[in-house]
């Protein structure tokens, strides 16, 4: 058992909530008589001000070195009292706060049992404190700029609400110009406004920003680092030459390929998605019979003028096919119903008299607009199969498609046909997923850190993945995504202020450590390293979540998790069955 | 003599969601067994199956470990590593001709006020039937 310390034991009424329920008198009587503590105090409402100030004074009055308050759920006011150790010159990690309110008065109608419940409660609570350890807030600068990876709709969106909150944004895109898959289309579903307004608009916002400083024709080579503190290489060889090199561009070699070192808070990661390749799905034809497009391939065929067949003259029939590939991804791509029927539009705008079949198996049509949008295209005179089985065959330039789904009906013959397939992972995911550390789903679309509660974030705090990178969807959700991480990033590195770390982290004893590295491979945020010269694992706190996992694997006692070690768990268990 | 016996269960609640769920129990004022000890910690992986061991050798009849359900780890996967440890510690206390009836994993949300309610009190019916832990009177430390 620690040394001598000073206990004092809090027991609050909650008014009527915790007293009616509970032997208030009964409990401060058998506390008392234990040789180990000092105060036992009660107190009708102890989070009030009152409450607060005469647990503040009677831990100074007393000089207490460890204090017990038995209330509500730590959910509620465990902060509160920590403050107030805090505020009486006491290390806050020097409280235990055990819930003899939600899990004990609530939930127990004998108030003998309760009483004695809540008395074992307090001496747990009073042994766990006796092994606790004074813990220190830590706090690191951190940069307030933004690493912006890939330059579609996503990306710029991001880097814009970035840059209006005054941040420096580096915007890196692969390719020769930003806009990404966006720049392609004539049109946009579901109001079919021309996309070159919106899409040419945000890319002079982009450039014209001074604080977005865009790379294009370059790519991120390595990101070390975490929240706050991140340093990123950047391979670029645009010929246009920065007019003003930045502080941060240190390193630059050579001419035409340079390489730049940013210095960043956080990262964006909105590079996007690529299309199935089709030649994995034979039956289709593609490739090998001359009309049968990709859908970027006719998005691009559209924009450029002419709806023509590769003999140059114009199709009578054309059929468009959702759902390519749907069942080997696994997944719903959720706009291919919308572009398709986007499809039907240009195409009757242009060819008014072309015959137009939709073959699907579902239609996605979700949302307040999208209904009214297959509607209308519908009264275009356009025809929807469903189709399953679907298989392609040319004779003499004329198409024809085989299907099953819907009884009695013919093969189809048509001149044309356009292939809505599947969304998949941008082909950088893989690439991209190591070098952050971040993960990827089975579908290889990047993982948030939590599909409810963290959306936009990732396992590695600090690293951040929007728009079609996260999974397929059309602009407004890119763009609303890109917003919400703008937003994330804005609200938690605010310029001039300190990130506070997580307290709680675990820790790995040298001596004890064997060296096995299963906690390096449980530890899901990358927070443990293992030294090849000592040959042991190491924590980086700024990493460390606190979750304990590690600490749960390690075969050797070597990792515990502070304010959740094990001797402190263990004694609080032993003396809860005591 | 069974008919007295009030079993001593300890409870591992991660303080995300299971934790959580017991006081929207509180909260929702349902009554259930005052049977359960709870012992919150960050996250069902953090209870080695050390802990579940000492709490029998220490005189406990049961041991219930409940954290978020498969997915909604606040630490990812962290329930995941969970329910691989306790499945070896079930292997082991069959192998060693222990009742591995005493030891229960359950996954409680925090929304899920009625559903932890109703754990602890099947779960109390469930080691009333089996009576006390005989560890307590076999094992001498
Ligand atoms: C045929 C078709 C038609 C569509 N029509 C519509 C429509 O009408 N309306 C609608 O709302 N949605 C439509 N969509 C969906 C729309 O395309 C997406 O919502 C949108 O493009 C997502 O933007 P993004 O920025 O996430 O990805 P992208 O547009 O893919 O942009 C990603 C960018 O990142 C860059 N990049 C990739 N990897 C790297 C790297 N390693 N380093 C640097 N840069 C990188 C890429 O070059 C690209 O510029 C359509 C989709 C398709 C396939
Ligand atoms: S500290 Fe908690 S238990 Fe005490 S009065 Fe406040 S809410 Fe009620
Ligand atoms: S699990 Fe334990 S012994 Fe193994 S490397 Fe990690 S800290 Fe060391
Ligand atoms: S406590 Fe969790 S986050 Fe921290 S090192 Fe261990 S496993 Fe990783
Ligand atoms: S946080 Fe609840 S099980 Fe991991």
């Amino acid at each position: 058992m620690p040394m001598e310390e000073k206990i004092g034991v809090y027991v609050c009424e909650c008014g009527p909530n915790i007293a009616d329920k509970v032997d208030i008198d009964k409990v401060v009587e058998t506390i008392s008589s234990l040789p180990s503590v000092n105060v036992v105090e009660r107190h009708k409402l102890l989070c009030s001000e009152d409450g607060k100030k005469f647990l503040k004074e009677s831990i100074q009055k007393n000089e207490l070195t460890r204090i017990v308050v038995a209330a509500c759920s730590p959910k509620q006011h465990e902060v509160t009292f920590m403050r107030v150790c805090e505020s009486a010159g006491i290390n806050p990690y020097f409280f235990q706060l055990t819930n003899i309110r939600e899990q004990c008065a609530w939930i127990i109608d004998d108030k003998e049992e309760a009483t004695e419940r809540t008395i074992r409660y307090i001496r747990a609570a009073i042994r766990r404190v006796l092994y606790h350890k004074a813990l220190e807030k830590k706090e690191i600068e951190a940069n307030p700029d933004v690493l912006v990876i890939g330059g579609g709709i996503a990306g710029i969106s991001a880097s814009l609400l970035l840059a209006s909150g005054d941040r420096k944004v580096y915007l890196i895109e692969k390719t020769k110009v930003v806009g990404g898959k966006v720049r392609e289309f004539a049109k946009l579903f579901p109001r079919m406004e021309p996309c070159s307004d919106i899409i040419s608009q945000k890319i002079k916002e982009v450039e014209n920003n001074k604080n977005i400083e865009v790379h294009t024709d370059s790519e991120v080579s390595e990101v070390l680092g975490f929240l706050g503190n991140f340093v990123a290489k950047v391979n670029t060889s645009e010929n246009k030459a920065i007019e003003q090199p930045s502080e941060q561009a240190i390193k630059e070699k050579g001419l035409e390929n340079k390489e730049l070192e940013l210095k960043v808070g956080a990262v964006v990661v909105a590079t996007g998605f690529s299309m199935l390749d089709l030649q994995q799905l034979p039956q289709y034809g593609y490739g090998k019979y001359d009309n049968v497009y990709t859908a970027l391939e006719f998005e691009k065929m559209n924009a450029e003028g002419k709806i023509l067949l590769k003999n140059g003259k114009p199709p009578k029939q054309i059929a468009i096919i959702h759902c390519v590939g749907r069942e080997k991804v696994g997944y719903c791509s959720r706009v291919c119903c919308m572009y398709s029927l986007k499809f039907a539009n240009y195409i009757k705008s242009k060819l008014p008299s072309v015959k137009v079949s939709h073959l699907y198996t579902d239609l996605t049509v979700p949302g307040k607009t999208y209904q009214k949008f297959y509607e209308q295209t519908k009264e275009k005179d356009v025809e929807f199969i469903r189709a399953q089985d679907i298989e392609i065959t040319e004779s003499n330039g004329q198409l024809t498609i085989n299907h099953k789904g819907t009884p009695n009906l013919k093969p189809l013959n048509t001149d044309m046909v356009i292939l809505s397939s599947a969304i998949t992972p941008s082909s950088d995911a893989h690439k991209l997923a190591e070098m952050l550390n971040i993960s990827q789903g089975d579908n290889g679309f990047f993982v948030e850190e939590h599909p409810k509660l963290a959306p936009v974030s990732t396992s590695m705090e600090g690293i951040f993945i929007t728009g079609c990178a996260q999974g397929p969807k059309n602009i407004s959700d890119s763009i609303v995504q890109a917003q919400a991480v703008a937003g994330k990033i804005l609200s938690s590195i605010i310029p001039g202020k300190k990130l506070e770390l997580e307290v709680k982290t675990s820790e790995i004893s040298e001596a004890l450590c064997i060296g096995c590295q299963t906690c390096l491979e449980v530890c899901s945020y990358g927070a443990i390293y293992f030294d090849e010269i000592k040959r042991v694992c190491i924590v980086n706190e700024v990493l460390c979540r606190g979750c304990g996992n590690c600490v749960g694997s390690c075969p050797s006692g070597a990792a515990s998790s502070k304010h959740f070690t094990t001797t402190q768990l263990h004694q609080e268990v032993v003396e809860a069955l005591r | 003599m069974k008919d007295d016996f009030e079993p001593t269960i300890i409870g591992f609640l991660c303080r995300w969601c299971s934790y959580a769920g017991a006081d929207l129990a509180g909260t929702s004022r349902l009554q259930y067994p005052p049977s359960m000890l709870p012992i919150r910690v960050m996250c069902s992986s953090r209870v080695d199956p050390v802990f579940i061991i000492t709490a029998f050798l220490r005189g406990a009849d049961a041991v219930l470990v409940a954290g978020c359900h498969p997915g909604d780890c606040h630490y990812i996967e962290g329930n995941y590593y969970t329910r691989r440890r306790f499945a070896c510690l079930r292997k082991i206390f069959e192998t060693l001709g222990m009742e591995s009836d005493r030891i229960r994993l359950s996954w409680i949300s925090a929304s899920e006020g009625p559903r932890f309610a109703q754990v602890v009190t099947d779960y109390t019916d469930k080691i009333k039937k089996l009576g006390p832990n005989p560890a307590k009177k076999e094992i001498f430390l």
